[in-house]
């Protein structure tokens, strides 16, 4: 059986390569997109969304959600988007638009028709994600699970102890770890060594279909500013959360109990992962650590290839 | 020349292993003894340091400093030392008496003295060389380097976040970071990997008899470090020791730290900006990799002077 889901997401470029990996696997059934401020503006994000699905061939409901974090002021990163977020390829505009309810209403509607439980698969800030859990606090019951990209158990991308997603919303964070549904949690511990490297790109270039070559051209953007930290390539963020989904044998989880930090001066935005060698207690989350990169690649073309 | 050193330290079962090797060493001209409260009380930290010193036949100036941190209490570490700091060894009650000088003001003299060539070695919290720099601001061009063991740039230990040293007085330790005084971080990320096989201290201790006081404190050390999965004995105050000794059994790199004296969960964590996200000028040497044949060999060498 597929497994039904959410996705929650602020594209980006990792973040559509996310979309385009879910709704092409025949273990995942996608059952809506909710979007949310973060790598640009909501505005931005959505219409990104939009683009991405509409020149894939994917019609779906798409819903806007919080354009602002529940306590503070939104951070962008159009060092690593771009100004319109998805820079690098043209995009034509949409086929179609927004579904008219927003991304709570949604969700729940989602939720609550559904006979099985949903899993939530955010690749951006939390907001959205908390906000569903503070006004319809009686679907967590109907959730399986969160496979999210965020955080980091040691270091950080845009503070050196905190990574971007979990930064922008520490409280959405805190409250979403808090909230009791088991957590997958893929953040740069993974990510940093699900790289895509150029060789990659030019094979994907290769397969030559019209979403093959779009993604190969985010891809050389998105290059440019991970080159700037001396990475070998780019690592695909967002797609680890949706790889684990797909075929949890690719990636190393250890339960673990993680909370965030949202009173540091330096720290705001850490998730703390207790894995100390000892005796774990409140275990919340499996923190993913390694992946298997070859196979992750290899999946990820073999999903591109579907849309042509 | 021999180095002139301070050795600000809090014994402490692994303190004390690296008192032993600091009075083998003929690298060293140790100008004093500056205790600090930290694994366990400063009434019985001072009386350590100069139980180890008479068992090891060693005479230097002991000048106490703090018995608490700056601002906030903390717990002690007797978990892992004992109630007495060195566990189950019994030692002759000390015929030596402190000078009556304060650590601070003692740390002081001999920086003048020494013509900016003294380093201070400092294995426990940060207090008292936060108090020489807030009482003698002028210390800041006459103290060549800082080697404190302390910090990490991943994991904690007493915390998820932080390590003991640290956590025990953050606030010190900021000060002591931020002071411009060039500072080595030796932290967690090198000393467990200085780890000291439990063959390799069969063979030490049984290759010329020694006094039972090196036998005791290597074999303590190996059985508690037993339950954490180490195969031997994890040696930090040591490894530090062996860094002021011989620098060539490890390597360092430069980068921006702060910590953290905050957060609701972080507090006491060593941010490390490894990805120099700051832009903030590298201000640390942080401890990276250990050459542990090279340590090892130089712990057994040292050894060799409590031979009966």
């Amino acid at each position: 059986m597929r497994i039904p889901i959410i996705m929650d997401c602020d594209p980006g470029h990792d973040d559509a390569i996310a979309l385009l990996m879910a709704f092409a696997s025949d273990k995942l059934d996608v059952r809506g997109v909710t979007v949310v401020g973060g790598n640009q503006t909501l505005e931005k994000n959505t219409l990104n969304t939009l683009k991405v699905l509409s020149f894939a061939g994917i019609k779906t409901r798409v819903a806007p959600g919080a354009s602002k974090p529940l306590m503070r002021k939104l951070i962008v990163a159009p060092e690593v988007h771009g100004e319109s977020g998805l820079d690098g390829p043209i995009l034509p505009e949409p086929t179609y638009g927004v579904c008219g309810l927003s991304a709570v209403e949604l969700m729940v509607d989602i939720i609550k028709n559904s006979k099985e439980k949903i899993t939530l698969v955010p690749t951006g800030p939390l907001t959205n994600i908390a906000m569903l859990f503070m006004t319809h606090p009686e679907v967590k019951d109907k959730i399986e699970r969160i496979s999210l990209m965020g955080g980091s158990a040691v270091g950080g991308n845009w503070t050196p102890a905190a990574e971007f997603n979990i930064l922008v919303d520490p409280e959405a964070a805190d409250i979403v770890f808090n909230s009791g549904i088991p957590i997958t949690m893929c953040g740069l511990d993974v990510t940093h060594k699900a790289q895509i490297y150029s060789e990659d790109i030019e094979r994907i270039r290769a397969m030559g279909g019209k979403v093959a070559v779009m993604v190969a051209e985010l891809m050389d953007f998105f290059a440019l500013f991970h080159w700037r930290f001396g990475f070998k390539g780019s690592p695909l963020h967002d797609p680890c959360a949706v790889a684990w989904l797909i075929d949890s044998s690719l990636i190393t989880t250890e339960h673990c109990r993680v909370d965030i930090e949202t009173e540091g001066e330096f720290t705001t935005g850490a998730t703390v992962a207790d894995l100390r060698p000892m005796k774990r207690f409140n275990c919340n989350a499996d923190v993913a650590l390694d992946i298997d990169r070859e196979r992750f690649i290899d999946l990820l073309c073999e999903l591109l290839q579907k849309y042509d | 020349m021999r180095k002139p050193i301070i050795i600000d330290c809090d014994p402490g079962i692994d303190d004390s292993i690296a008192l032993l090797m600091a009075f083998a060493s003929d690298k060293l001209d140790i100008r004093g003894i500056t205790p600090v409260a930290g694994n366990v009380g400063l009434d019985k930290t001072s009386i350590n340091a100069m139980k180890i010193m008479e068992a090891a036949g060693f005479d230097c100036d002991v000048s106490l400093g703090a018995s608490k941190p700056l601002f906030k209490d903390t717990k002690d570490a007797s978990f892992v030392h004992g109630q007495s700091g060195l566990r189950d060894i019994i030692l002759p009650e000390p015929q030596k008496k402190p000078t009556g000088k304060a650590a601070w003001d003692a740390i002081y003299e001999e920086a003048v003295k020494c013509n900016g060539e003294l380093v201070i070695v400092a294995l426990g919290p940060l207090t008292n060389i936060a108090l020489t720099i807030l009482k003698y601001p002028k210390i800041k061009g006459l103290i060549k380097e800082i080697i404190s063991m302390g910090g990490s740039c991943g994991l904690g230990n007493d915390s998820p976040a932080a390590e003991f040293n640290i956590y025990a007085d953050p606030d010190a330790a900021q000060i002591v970071f931020q002071s411009g005084i060039p500072l080595t971080m030796v932290g967690l990320d090198v000393t467990h990997q200085a780890v000291i096989l439990l063959d390799e201290i069969n063979e030490m201790v049984s290759q010329g008899k020694k006094i039972d006081l090196v036998e005791k404190l290597f074999n303590m050390t190996a059985n508690f470090c037993k339950q954490f999965g180490f195969k031997g004995a994890v040696l930090h105050d040591p490894f530090a020791m062996a860094y002021v000794i011989d620098p060539l059994v490890m390597t360092t790199k430069k980068f921006a730290v702060e910590v953290e004296t905050k957060g609701k969960i972080t507090r006491g964590k060593t941010v490390v900006d490894i990805y120099n996200v700051t832009n903030k000028e590298p201000n640390i040497d942080v401890g990276m990799e250990v050459d542990r044949e090279r340590f090892v060999a130089l712990v057994k060498e040292l050894m060799k002077k409590y031979e009966v």
